[in-house]
Order: structure tokens, then C-alpha cells, then sequence
């Protein structure tokens, strides 16, 4: 049997007063490629973030396994560490600070990618544009070797072009190295490039369904949108 | 470490003094340099811009294009010294110049003294691009106290520089600006459990004269930052003040007093200031990525010292 990498365990979680989570399951396999669907506010950010450590959300309920270490209370950096690495949505900027500095001290392996060239000199997320700091994103989890990717909306903000040279990057450098990686989408263009072995819907803070069959799921979200999901039978 | 720097560049000082003692006077072609002292005893004009006879310090007088920076460099390497320096730079007429300026502790915890009086002249036309960079011991008293003169048409750029700071640092600056003349100037103080005085002031006396003045500070470690800045103009001139601030623990303060004086309607003066905390979100991007809360934050804050 292949070996869990991740495992979310019924996560309920809070921000300020507000339960976002209600009870997440999600299992992650070692060099399994996951893709996390759902509509806006049902909380894929919140679940990625909180797997991240972001003191910001309270887990309430529930645990994180990573590589069968309960990680749910480990500090952000410690989760690095251990090979966990997060693209996040809207990345902040860090006014001063140049994206090679930055990579300096935190890469573990050194990485190319002719389109961030240009990128390394200038400060980190500012004055760029929304496609430009998803390739900053990427090129920053590239340089962290991670064992564990999650990339939250690679691909908003890419025209169609640099849609397929991130979903070319992704296959090279995670998925033929076996790399684990959830990807969150929305527009799900990306998928046209990749085959995730997974598809997950989140609705309400609530992962509510689960399957191989990515083009069906794709397909029935577009035909019917979310609420198609809500009453899908193969819940988890 | 900054010992050895100071080793491996000692041949390209044009004037270095450790403690109290003359190590390095290098003399290059267009310009005479002199230990202040000295400087009294030759030069007549000089008298003026001292109250008395000076016992240390430096006296450079940039008299020919040169195409060289002018490095001077004042450090401490024993406990207790208290310098007392009188310094006096002078630029002539439509000479463009470049200078780094060291003064530094070449040990911690030395408790010593640093004491600077210093002038600096920029004759009608002349351009100065003075580059001056601090590094203290945590348990230093330093008293920078300059006033820098730009005759007409005369141009500074003035970055001061000190990430180490001392227990106390009391800085002081004023800048006269002639007809036409310009001053960008930028001060970057970190404070890491010191006390720090900050008192700039930016007088435009000149017809159309230009003044900027940007300060960022961090307080950090219990850290007491004060820091009170002023553009007067008497005349049709333009001057902005822009001073940051970044609070990053509990036991810090910083205060921040801009002032802006008008004595002429048709002088234009502006200002903008702001004293912020880290965010939140920036740290936890950057634990994310492996790094300490303590390296988030120097990061963070070393982004914020830079102009």
C-alpha cells in the first residue's frame, strides 16, 4: 500500500468568531497529484493555510498528519522544515526586500525558470502583476525541494500561455519527481494540461466529494455549478 | 568582522584614526588633507569654522576634479576612549565628489564615547554624494553633530547609515541651503535596545532651493526613538519630509515630531509620516518559507531601512 504524505483529519477551524472549517477529511498519498475544486468563500485558502500553520486560524477540532507526525500545533517554519511548501493565493509584498535575497536564504536547491528571471531583481510583490507573482510563488516552492506542494490558484491571473508553461513546470518538477501536490483552481484551465489523479469538492468548509474522474466532475460543475455537488452521491 | 574590514581596506583610507591616534593619512592629487590640528596651524580661513583649536579630527579640502571616492574612517578599538573630533570637509567650486564616511567600533561592549563636530562645505556648483555609515557597540555614546553648508548651485545627497546602533545615540544635522542648491537626504537607524535622538533640520535660505528629508527608524528591544525633524523655508523654495517609522515589540517607542515652517507664500512645503508595526501576514509568508520569526523580522525590517 502506497504511503500517506498528508492526512486531514475531520479539521474544524476558526477565524475570529467564525467556524470556516467544518470538519475536513482529506487523505494525500506520497506523489499524488490532488486537485481541490469549490466555489468562492467555501474554504479551500483557510484549510491550505491552517495545513500551513497560520496562526491566524484556530484549529478547534481535528488533527494534520504529515508523514504520520501529528504537525497540528508545529510552528510554520518547523512544517518547512519537514518539507511542506505553499503557494499562496495573494502572497504579500515585502517592501525592499528583493525576491533573490529571499531565495538566498531559504533555497535548498537551486532553480531556473527563464520567465522570473527578471522577477529576482525587484522587491518582493510589488509593482508586479497578479500572473508575475504566482511565477515569484512558484519559483520560491521550486527553490524550497518540498516533498509536499500546494499551489492555491497557480493559475489565476496566467493567460492561456502561461497556464501551460506552469502546468509543464508543475509535471517536471513535481509530479515526474513524485512530488505530492494539491493544486486549487478555479477556472480549472490548467487541468486541459494536467491529470490530477483526484478531484476534490470543498462547499461549506466541507470537503463533500471526492473523485478520480476529474473531466466528469469538471464537466458537471460547468453544466451545473456547485449545487450539483452539494447533492453528489459520492460523498466522502 | 569589523575589524577585519577595516584591515582588508585599510591601504584606501584617506584618513583613518583609531582611538586617538593618526594611523592613515593618504594624500591624492587635487586634494590636501590634515589632521585638524595641524589645518589650525596652516590655514588661516580654516579658524573660522572651529570654535577653538581642535585636538582630533580631520580636515579635507577637495580643491581638483577627482576620480576617486575620498574614504575616511574613525574607529574605537579601546575601552572607555571618548573622542572628540572636529571635522571640516570643503568642496570647491563645481568639484563633484564622492565619500564614505566610517566610524565604528571595531570591539563591543568597548563603552566608549564618539564625539563628532563636524562641517562640511559645498562651494557654488559643487556636488557631494556623502555616504555615512555607523557601527556601534551596545554599549556606546555617540554624538554625531554636523551642519552641512550649500552655497549657491551646490548639490548633497547625504545617506546616513547605522544598523548597529550604540546604547545612546544622540544625531544631529542641519542643512543651509543657498540659491538653487539641492539636499536628498536620507537617515536609516536601526535601534536594538538603544536610546536614540534624532534632530534634522533643513533650512531653505536660497531662492528656489530644494530640500528632501526622508528618516526610517525601527525600534526594536526596548528601544526609545525620538525623532524630531524640520524643513523651514524663508524664501520661494520646495522642501518634503518623509519620516517612517517601525514599531516592532511592546517596549519600544518611537516618537516622531515633523515640523514644517513657512516664512515665504510662495514656498512649497510638504510631508508625510507614518509609524506602523509588522504585519502579521508578512511574517507568517515568511515562516512559511522556513524562516525564524526573529529572521522574518530582520528581513522585514532591513526591507524597511532601505530608501
Amino acid at each position: 500500500m502506497e504511503e500517506i504524505l498528508l492526512e486531514v483529519k475531520n479539521l474544524k477551524v476558526k477565524a475570529e468568531k467564525e467556524e470556516i472549517l467544518k470538519g475536513v477529511n482529506l487523505k494525500i498519498k506520497k506523489g499524488e497529484f490532488h486537485v481541490l475544486l469549490g466555489p468562492n468563500g467555501s474554504g479551500k485558502t483557510v484549510l491550505v493555510q491552517t495545513i500551513f500553520g497560520n496562526p491566524k486560524y484556530k484549529v478547534i477540532e481535528g488533527k494534520i498528519i504529515f508523514e504520520g507526525k501529528n504537525i497540528t500545533k508545529l510552528s510554520p517554519e518547523k512544517r518547512a522544515k519537514l518539507g511542506m511548501a505553499l503557494s499562496w493565493q495573494n502572497p504579500p509584498k515585502i517592501k525592499g526586500v528583493k525576491l533573490s535575497q529571499l531565495l538566498k536564504k531559504i533555497s535548498k536547491k537551486k532553480v531556473e525558470i527563464k520567465e522570473a528571471e527578471y522577477l529576482l531583481d525587484k522587491e518582493i510583490n510589488v509593482d508586479i502583476s497578479g500572473g508575475e507573482r504566482k511565477i515569484s510563488e512558484l519559483l520560491q516552492v521550486l527553490s524550497l525541494d518540498p516533498k509536499f506542494a500546494v499551489l492555491d490558484e497557480i493559475d489565476s491571473g496566467l493567460d492561456i500561455k502561461k497556464i501551460e508553461k506552469v502546468a509543464e513546470i508543475i509535471k517536471k518538477e513535481f509530479l515526474e519527481k513524485k512530488v505530492s501536490v494539491l493544486l486549487i483552481t478555479h477556472r480549472g484551465e490548467i487541468l486541459n494540461f494536467l491529470k490530477p489523479h483526484f478531484v476534490e469538492v470543498m462547499i461549506s468548509g466541507k470537503v463533500v466529494c471526492k473523485s478520480s474522474d476529474f473531466k466528469k466532475i469538471l464537466k458537471t460543475i460547468k453544466k451545473y455549478g456547485y449545487e450539483k455537488c452539494r447533492k453528489c452521491i459520492q460523498k466522502i | 568582522m569589523v575589524m577585519r574590514n577595516v584591515e582588508n581596506a585599510f591601504r584606501k583610507f584617506n584618513f583613518w584614526q583609531r582611538d586617538h591616534k593618526i594611523l592613515q593619512i593618504l594624500k591624492q592629487k587635487g586634494v590636501e588633507i590634515f589632521s585638524s590640528e595641524e589645518a589650525w596651524e596652516k590655514f588661516n580661513f580654516v579658524r573660522k569654522f572651529f570654535e577653538k583649536k581642535p585636538k582630533e579630527g580631520y580636515f579635507i579640502w577637495v580643491k581638483r576634479q577627482i576620480d576617486f571616492p575620498l574614504l575616511t574612517c574613525i574607529t574605537i578599538s579601546t575601552p572607555k576612549v571618548s573622542q572628540d573630533l572636529k571635522n571640516l570637509l570643503i568642496v570647491e567650486k563645481k568639484i563633484k565628489v564622492k565619500a564614505k564616511v566610517l566610524c565604528a567600533t571595531e570591539k563591543e561592549n568597548l563603552c566608549a564615547s564618539h564625539f563628532a563636530k563636524g562641517k562640511v562645505v559645498l562651494k557654488p556648483g559643487a556636488f557631494l554624494e556623502y555616504n555615512h555609515l555607523h557601527r556601534w557597540g551596545k554599549k556606546d555614546f555617540v554624538n554625531p553633530d554636523y551642519e552641512f553648508i550649500l552655497e549657491k548651485e551646490a548639490k548633497l545627497i547625504y545617506n546616513y547609515q547605522n544598523l548597529f546602533p550604540p546604547e545612546n545615540l544622540l544625531i544631529r544635522t542641519v542643512f543651509y541651503l543657498k540659491e538653487n542648491a539641492s539636499a536628498n537626504v536620507n537617515l536609516i537607524v536601526n535601534g536594538i535596545k538603544s536610546k536614540i535622538k534624532i534632530q534634522e533640520t533643513l533650512i531653505l535660505e536660497g531662492k528656489n532651493s530644494q530640500g528632501i528629508l526622508k528618516i526610517r527608524v525601527v525600534g526594536r528591544e526596548n528601544s526609545k526613538i525620538l525623532g524630531e525633524s524640520m524643513i523651514l523655508a524663508k524664501v520661494p523654495a520646495k522642501g518634503h519630509l518623509d519620516c517612517q517609522g517601525l514599531l516592532v515589540d511592546k517596549n519600544s517607542k518611537i516618537s516622531m515630531i515633523p515640523a514644517l515652517i513657512c516664512q515665504n507664500k510662495e514656498a512649497q512645503l510638504t510631508h508625510e509620516a507614518s509609524i506602523g508595526k509588522i504585519s502579521e501576514e508578512q511574517l507568517t509568508y515568511l515562516r512559511m518559507r522556513g524562516l525564524s520569526e526573529k529572521e522574518a523580522i530582520d528581513l522585514i525590517c532591513s526591507g524597511f531601512l532601505k530608501i
